[in-house]
C-alpha cells in the first residue's frame, strides 16, 4: 500500500542515464586540497532517472557521495524559492529542472547566482538581495479610517497587479541581470517587481512614494531591457514589463 | 483571560525612508533625453546622409563647395549644430552610463567622467564654431579669393 | 558563544509566527529565530484557501463551520477551541485584507470564496462556498503579506538560525501546580557555526509539521518536527501524532501537492474504469468529502486493482471537462506542476495522484490562548505554540482543508498577544550556566564523527525509516504493520548513535544539520507509531484495519505522549465537548 516504489517515478520502467554534474564549489574553511576561498570545479558522474530534478541530482550527491556540499533547498517544487542556481549558464531553480531537458549527455554546469558574494558552493549572501526589497516600501499604505469589512476591489483591479504577486524571491531575476552584476547599488528587478505589486494595487495610495524611490539613479533607469529577468523568473512573471510599467508611470505620472 | 480582545496599538509610522541614496529626478530626464534624442538622431543623421549622398549626384559631389553651399544656408547650419549637440550628449551620455556602470573605483569613475565632459565639451564647442563662423568665400591676403571656392563667390563679389 | 536577551523569542517564520511576532513586537521586544529566510516557510506552498464563514458569496455563518469542524475531526475536536477558530476566522481574513492580501475578489469587489472538502452548509446538507482564496497561491500570498507586515514594523529576525535546545526552569513532568516556566532557548547559527544563548520571558514554538517522516509527503524538505521533538525531548508531551494527514491529490510517485482547490472547482477522481468512484464512499458531497475519506477511498480503489497507469498504483484526477481559461485563472500553480513535474498536461489529459503525507493534526498541547500544556491541567509559563506544531485541538483526528492557514492566523494571532503581555509582568528566569551544553556536546559529537568511526550514513537511515513509515504507517494500519514499523524505528534509533557525517566545517554545514533533523524524525517516528498502536479503533486520519470502526467508548479521548526515561509514556486527556455529541460520520 505505498505510494511509490523506490525510485520516484510516476510508473513502471522509467528510463535511467548517467550525467556529469559539474559544479562550482568554494569552501570557507579549506580543504586538504583546496584553501579557503578558492573557488573551483568537481565533476560528478551520477545514474538517474527521467523524472529527476537538478535538486534530486544535488541530494544523491550531497546523501550519498560528499555530504560537504552545500545548497539551500526547502519545498523542493518551485514555490519557496530556496534553490536559485546557475545551471548551464542560466538562472533556475533545481528543484524546477528536469535533468533531461537539459541534454544529459553533456556535462551539466552549475554555480552559484552571480552577484551575490558566494559563502560555500552554491549558497550566497542573500541580505543585499532583501535589503533592496525593504528598501522599496513592500507594504500596502493607506490613509483614512481602517474599513469594519473588506477594502473593495474589483477583479479587473485584482488583475491589473497579478502577475507579481507571484514572485517567490528567489532572486533568480535579480541575480541574471547584467547591470546587477556590475553594478550592486542597483536594487534589481525583483525589488521593482515587489513595487510594481503595491505601486498598481487600487487600494494602496503609496505609489508615489515608491515611485520616488524607484526615481533614483539606482532604480528603474537603470534597466536596460535586456530581458534576462524574464527568462530567468521561473513563475513566468513578465519583469522587464513590470519595469517597463513603472518607468511609464514616472513619465506619464498616471499609475 | 481576555487575551484574544487584547487590542494591538495601532502601527502608525511608515517609516521615513532609510536609504542614503540621492534622490533627484536626473536619471529620468537622462532616461527620456535618450529614448527623445534617439528618435530626432535618427531622423536628423538619415536625412542628412540622404541629402548628402543619394541626392542629386550623389556622392561624387561632395566638395568644399559642396559643404559651403549648404551651409550658406541657415536651415542646414541649424540642422547640423543640432545634429552635433544631440549626438554629443546622447553619446556621452551613453559613455557615462556606462562609465558608471564598469568603474568600480570613485577615483577612476570621477576621472573618466571628467575626461568625458572635457571631450564632449571640446567638439561641441569646436563644431559650433566651425558651423557659425564658416565663411564660404575665403579671401587670401592679398583680398582675392582663394582657389577652389565656389563659383558663386564670383558673383557675390 | 553569544547571548541574546528578549521579552519573546519567537521560533519559526512562517504564518503562524509572523502573524504572532506582528502582535507581540508592537508590545515587547520581539526575536524571530527562523531556520530558512522568512519568505522560504512552508506556509507558502500551501494553495487552496482559508475558510471563514463571511457569506460573501451565498449563505453561511460560523455555527455551520464549527460544526464542519468538529464533524471533520471526527468528533476529537476540542469543542471549545474549534468555537473560537470559527468566529475569530471572519476578523483573521478581514485583518490579512487589511494588510493588503491579494484576495479573489467577486465581481462586487468582495472577497471570493470557493468551496473545499467538508465545508458544508446547515450541517452537511450540501457543499458551501466557504473558502477565501487568492488563485491556488493562498498560502504565498498569507507568506508574503505577513512577511511584508513584519518589514513595515521592523521585526528582528535571525534568519537561518537552528534552536536546537528549549531551556526551562524545572522539569516539566514535575508533580501537578508546581510552577514550571521557560528561561529560553538554545540556537545554531548556519552561517558561522556558532552557537547563540537567547534568554527570553516567553518562548513561542511555530516550527510547524513533521511530514518527512514520511516518503511520499507534500512537505518541504525542511519540515522535519524539530519543535515538537525538542520539546518531547525536555519532557513536554505531545498530542495525538498518531493523526497525520494523507491529502488525497499528491502528484502520482512525488507526493507534490494538488490542491483540494482542483476538486473545489469542480475536478473529478476517477479510477481505471473512468468511474466517478467517490459516488460510492460519500453520496452527498462526492468528491469533496473530507480529506481522510477520499485517501482512504482512493487507496481501496488502488487495492481493489481498479488503479491506473502500468503498476495500477493511482487514480486520476480529471480536470479536463473545465475550461482552459477557468483553469488558469482559479488553478494556474497546480496545473504547470502537472506539466512540469509529470509532462502531464491538465487541460487534454487527467493527472495521475495519490495520497501524500501533508499534515501532522496532533503536536505540543496548548490551551485556547496557546499556553504549551505539561500535563492535562498545568502550563509552562511562557512557553507558547501556534500553527502545526501545536495541537490546540481544533483539527481532532482530521484537519478540514483551509482550516490551516486559519489556525495560523487564529491562533498565532493569540500566541503572539499572550506570549507578549505574559513577558511583560514576569521578569523572567536566568540561563544556567551551562545552558547551551547539550547543544554544544551534540554538535561537537557530530562534527568528530568525520573521518571517525561512525558507520551509519544520515540517508541510508532516513530513507528506511521514511520507507518504512509509507509501506507501514499511512492510510491503513494494522497492528502488524505498526508492530514492523515500531521494530524497525527502534533498530534505527540504535543505528542513529553510530552516525558520521562527512563535513567538519563550521560554516553552512549543512551536513550535520541533517543528521540533527533525522534524530528529530526518528524521535516523533517512534511517538507516531506508538499512539497508532494504542489507538485500537478507526478514526478521521487513523484508520485500523484491524478495528475499522470508532470506539467512542475507549477511544474519544486524546493521546498524551510523554517521553521519560524509560522510553515513551502514553495517556489520554478528555475531549472537551460543548453542543455537538458524537455522531456516525457520513458524507
Amino acid at each position: 500500500m505505498t505510494a511509490t516504489a523506490e525510485a520516484p517515478s510516476k510508473a513502471g520502467e522509467v528510463p535511467s542515464f548517467d550525467v556529469t554534474l559539474r559544479i562550482q564549489r568554494m569552501d570557507p574553511d579549506g580543504t586538504p586540497d583546496h584553501p579557503a576561498g578558492e573557488e573551483y570545479w568537481e565533476e560528478f558522474t551520477l545514474t538517474m532517472h527521467g523524472t529527476d530534478r537538478v535538486l534530486d541530482a544535488l541530494h544523491k550527491i550531497k546523501w550519498d557521495v560528499d555530504g560537504s556540499l552545500a545548497f539551500r533547498r526547502s519545498c523542493a517544487h518551485g514555490v519557496c524559492g530556496s534553490d536559485a542556481m546557475r545551471i548551464n549558464a542560466k538562472n533556475r531553480l533545481a528543484c524546477k529542472t528536469l535533468l533531461k531537458d537539459l541534454n544529459p549527455k553533456r556535462p551539466i554546469t552549475i554555480e552559484p547566482i552571480k552577484g551575490l558574494p558566494v559563502e560555500k558552493d552554491l549558497i550566497v549572501d542573500m541580505e543585499p538581495f532583501f535589503a533592496s526589497y525593504r528598501e522599496i516600501m513592500p507594504f500596502l499604505m493607506t490613509s483614512g479610517p481602517t474599513p469594519e469589512r473588506e477594502r473593495l476591489q474589483s477583479p479587473e483591479e485584482r488583475a491589473r497587479f497579478d502577475d507579481t504577486t507571484k514572485c517567490i524571491m528567489c532572486a533568480a531575476c535579480t541575480t541574471s541581470c547584467p547591470v546587477f552584476w556590475t553594478d550592486g547599488q542597483y536594487f534589481g528587478p525583483q525589488a521593482i517587481v515587489g513595487a510594481h505589486r503595491f505601486i498598481f494595487d487600487s487600494r494602496d495610495e503609496g505609489e508615489w512614494d515608491r515611485l520616488e524611490i524607484l526615481n533614483d539613479k539606482a532604480g528603474v533607469w537603470k534597466c536596460r531591457t535586456a530581458f534576462n529577468c524574464t527568462e530567468a523568473c521561473p513563475r513566468g512573471i513578465e519583469v522587464t514589463k513590470a519595469i517597463s510599467e513603472v518607468k511609464k508611470a514616472l513619465n506619464t505620472g498616471v499609475v | 483571560m481576555t487575551t484574544a480582545e487584547s487590542k494591538a496599538p495601532e502601527v502608525e509610522p511608515l517609516r521615513p525612508i532609510r536609504s542614503g541614496r540621492s534622490r533627484n529626478h536626473a536619471e529620468q530626464w537622462s532616461w527620456l533625453f535618450m529614448r527623445g534624442s534617439g528618435v530626432l538622431l535618427l531622423v536628423l543623421i538619415f536625412t542628412h546622409l540622404f541629402i548628402n549622398l543619394f541626392s542629386g549626384d550623389g556622392v561624387n559631389q561632395i566638395d568644399f563647395a559642396f559643404v559651403a553651399g549648404k551651409w550658406a544656408s541657415p536651415l542646414w547650419q541649424i540642422w547640423d549644430f543640432v545634429m552635433l549637440v544631440l549626438a554629443m550628449i546622447h553619446g556621452g551620455n551613453g559613455m557615462r552610463l556606462l562609465i558608471n556602470d564598469y568603474a568600480r573605483r570613485t577615483w577612476m569613475r570621477k576621472t573618466l567622467k571628467t575626461l568625458l565632459a572635457v571631450c564632449v565639451t571640446t567638439i561641441v564647442v569646436l563644431g559650433s564654431l566651425v558651423i557659425f563662423t564658416f565663411d564660404p568665400c575665403p579671401l587670401d591676403a592679398s583680398g582675392d579669393l582663394l582657389p577652389g571656392v565656389p563659383t558663386f563667390c564670383e558673383d557675390v563679389r | 558563544m553569544t547571548e541574546h536577551e528578549y521579552d519573546v523569542v519567537i521560533v519559526g517564520a512562517g504564518g503562524a509566527g509572523m502573524r504572532a511576532a506582528l502582535e507581540s513586537s508592537q508590545r515587547a521586544k520581539t526575536a524571530v529565530l527562523t531556520k530558512l529566510y522568512p519568505t522560504r516557510s512552508h506556509t507558502g506552498a500551501a494553495q487552496g484557501g482559508m475558510a471563514a464563514a463571511l457569506a460573501n458569496v451565498e449563505e453561511d455563518n460560523v455555527e455551520w463551520h464549527v460544526f464542519d469542524t468538529i464533524k471533520g475531526g471526527d468528533y476529537l475536536v476540542d469543542q471549545d477551541a474549534a468555537q473560537i477558530l470559527c468566529e475569530e476566522a471572519v476578523q483573521a481574513v478581514l485583518d490579512l485584507e487589511k494588510m493588503g492580501l491579494p484576495f479573489n475578489r467577486t465581481t462586487a469587489g468582495k472577497i471570493d470564496q470557493r468551496r473545499f472538502g467538508g465545508h458544508t452548509r446547515d450541517h452537511g446538507k450540501s457543499a458551501v462556498r466557504r473558502a477565501c482564496y487568492a488563485a491556488d497561491r493562498t498560502g504565498h500570498m498569507i507568506l508574503q503579506t505577513l512577511y511584508q507586515q513584519c518589514i513595515k514594523q521592523d521585526v528582528e529576525f535571525f534568519n537561518e538560525f537552528y534552536v536546537l535546545d528549549l531551556i526551562l526552569n524545572d522539569d516539566p513532568q514535575a508533580a501537578e501546580g508546581k510552577d514550571v516556566a521557560v528561561a529560553g532557548v538554545v540556537a545554531y547559527e548556519l552561517s558561522t557555526g556558532q552557537i547563540h544563548t537567547f534568554r527570553a520571558k516567553s518562548v513561542i514554538f511555530a516550527t510547524g509539521g513533521a511530514g518527512k517522516v514520511f516518503k511520499t509527503t507534500s512537505n518541504a524538505h525542511t519540515l522535519t518536527g524539530d519543535g515538537m521533538a525538542l520539546a518531547l525531548r525536555r519532557g513536554i508531551p505531545l498530542e495525538d501524532m498518531e493523526f497525520f494527514q494523507f491529502h488525497p491529490t499528491g502528484l502520482a510517485g512525488l507526493g507534490i501537492l494538488l490542491s483540494e482547490a482542483a476538486r473545489g472547482e469542480g475536478g473529478i477522481l476517477r479510477n481505471s474504469e473512468g468511474e466517478r468512484f467517490m459516488e460510492r464512499y460519500a453520496p452527498t458531497i462526492k468528491d469533496l468529502a473530507p480529506r481522510d475519506v477520499v485517501a482512504r477511498a482512493m487507496a481501496n480503489e488502488v487495492r481493489e486493482g481498479r488503479g491506473c497507469g502500468p503498476n495500477k498504483d493511482y487514480v486520476l484526477l480529471d480536470l479536463t471537462h473545465l475550461e482552459p481559461a477557468h483553469i488558469d485563472e482559479k488553478l494556474p500553480d497546480i496545473t504547470e506542476f502537472a506539466r512540469t513535474y509529470l509532462g502531464v498536461e491538465p487541460y487534454t489529459e487527467p493527472v495521475p495522484v495519490f495520497p501524500t503525507a501533508h499534515y501532522a493534526m496532533g503536536g505540543v498541547p496548548t490551551t485556547n490562548n496557546a499556553e504549551v500544556l505539561r500535563n492535562n491541567h498545568d502550563t509552562i509559563k511562557g512557553l507558547y505554540a501556534a500553527g502545526e506544531v501545536a495541537c490546540v485541538s481544533v483539527h481532532g483526528s482530521n484537519r478540514l482543508g483551509t482550516n490551516s492557514l486559519l489556525d495560523i492566523n487564529v491562533f498565532g494571532r493569540r500566541a503572539g498577544i499572550a506570549a507578549a503581555e505574559y513577558a511583560l509582568t514576569t521578569e523572567g528566569h536566568d540561563l544556567p550556566a551551562d545552558a547551551s551544553s547539550l547543544v554544544t556536546d551534540q554538535v561537537e559529537k557530530l562534527r568528530a564523527t568525520v573521518g571517525g568511526d561512525g558507520t551509519e550514513r544520515v540517508a541510508d537511515i532516513r530513507r528506511e525509516l521514511q520507507a518504512s513509515m509509507d509501506r507501514n504507517v499511512q492510510v491503513f494500519r494494522t497492528s502488524e504493520s505498526l508492530a514492523e514499523a515500531h521494530k524497525l524505528v527502534g533498530e534505527l534509533q540504535e543505528r542513529f548513535k553510530n552516525v558520521a557525517i562527512h563535513d567538519r566545517g563550521a560554516r553552512f554545514n549543512t551536513d550535520l544539520l541533517e543528521a540533527v533533523e533525522l534524530g528529530f524524525l526518528l524521535d516523533l517516528a517512534e511517538v507516531v507509531i506508538l499512539g497508532a498502536e494504542h489507538r485500537k479503533e478507526s478514526r478521521g486520519g487513523h484508520y485500523r484495519e484491524d478495528f475499522p470502526t470508532r470506539d467512542d467508548e475507549n477511544f474519544m479521548k486524546h493521546t498524551m505522549a510523554y517521553k521519560t526515561k524509560d522510553g515513551i509514556r502514553l495517556d489520554t486527556k478528555p475531549v472537551v465537548v460543548t453542543k455537538y455529541q458524537p455522531m456516525e460520520r457520513k458524507y
